[in-house]
């Protein structure tokens, strides 16, 4: 998996400190939302690694995102993959 | 009013609060967590099901509590204005659920205040036993209570009237019906669906849930007040 240690995110409208995009927060945040949508183990880490692979090279050339900019783009990526896992990962924000 | 009416009214009025959806948001999401942590089937049923039994165990207390302040207050038989303002506050908050229940967007986001989602989410995220889950299960019907309290004011003040073992058979068939919608969702995740699915349906029929609600709520008020307060006042004359 490439390394992306420079990009910025920008959380919450800058309402929160920014930080270094971590690759492996949204790995598990995929993995976490591909289980949840009755995936198995190995097919729920297979496609985090894609969507991850994919958000990385999409950072490549940008210095600054947001995390909504993230989300986005990784559930774009997971729709391809597991369409209920893309609607879970979408919802996880907005079902309270 | 006679026990059967009152009975009614008490289901009616559960049936209403079991409609409101912050606990089955919560719920959703401590499942959605727990599946996600890889827990094993029979973990994440013992942690739903700990969050289920809190919210009961918190149902019970409130009503229990809120009859017991009026007891005091107002002994067996409740003053025909306070049934009024009970009245009021159903029709009000009815119609401020068709109002302003969901927020605008995507997703089932409730008019509450954020701290409060921004808590329960975390919460249901960091949760991890039995126990944990049952205080999360107590949490989020205070956080309820917004919506909750008026349902539970008018079961209170209907079950002051009745004779003692009435008033515990009241109080069960309260605290049993308002959970139908959750014991529903967590046998649901028992059986295998999806939570996808589930969300899904409670996105799909959000704007239904709202205005059933909202419209059994108006009711509920109008259907006491002609009950209580006119039918009293008309006998009075």
């Amino acid at each position: 998996m490439a390394e992306n240690e420079t990009t910025v995110i920008i959380k919450r409208r800058g309402q929160r400190p920014t930080e270094a995009f971590d690759k492996t927060k949204l790995h598990k945040s995929i993995v976490a939302a591909s289980l949840s949508a009755q995936a198995h183990s190995g097919q729920a880490d297979n496609i985090a690694y894609a969507v991850t692979n994919y958000v990385l090279e999409w950072l490549e050339s940008r210095p600054e995102v947001t995390s909504h900019d993230i989300r986005l783009v990784a559930s774009r990526h997971l729709r391809a993959h597991h369409p209920d896992a893309a609607y879970l990962y979408e919802q996880h924000r907005t079902t309270l | 009013m006679d026990i059967a009416s009152s009975l009614a009214i008490v289901t009616l009025a559960a049936l209403i609060h079991a409609s409101f959806q912050l606990s089955v948001s919560v719920l959703t999401l401590l499942s959605g967590h727990a599946i996600g942590a890889k827990n094993s089937h029979a973990r994440v049923m013992r942690l739903t099901f700990g969050f289920v039994s809190g919210v009961g165990v918190m149902t019970l207390l409130a009503l229990s509590f809120i009859s017991l302040v009026f007891l005091h207050v107002f002994g067996n038989e409740a003053p025909q204005f306070v049934w009024a303002i009970v009245c009021g506050l159903l029709i009000g908050v009815g119609l401020a659920v068709w109002i302003f229940y969901y927020r605008r967007g995507k997703g089932t986001s409730l008019w509450i205040p954020r701290s409060f989602a921004r808590h329960l989410s975390d919460r249901s995220k960091a949760t991890k036993s039995g126990v944990e889950a049952f205080s999360l299960g107590l949490t989020t019907v205070v956080s309820e209570l917004l919506f909750i309290a008026a349902p539970m004011i008018v079961s209170a003040l209907v079950l002051l009237q009745l004779p003692g073992q009435w008033q515990l058979v009241g109080i069960a068939i309260y605290a049993v019906i308002s959970l139908l919608t959750l014991f529903s969702i967590w046998v649901l995740i028992g059986s295998g669906h999806k939570l996808s699915s589930i969300q899904k349906w409670r996105e799909d029929n959000k704007h239904f849930l709202q205005f059933a609600a909202g419209g059994a709520l108006a009711i509920l008020g109008f259907f006491v007040y002609v009950c209580k307060v006119l039918s009293d006042a008309t006998g009075a004359i």
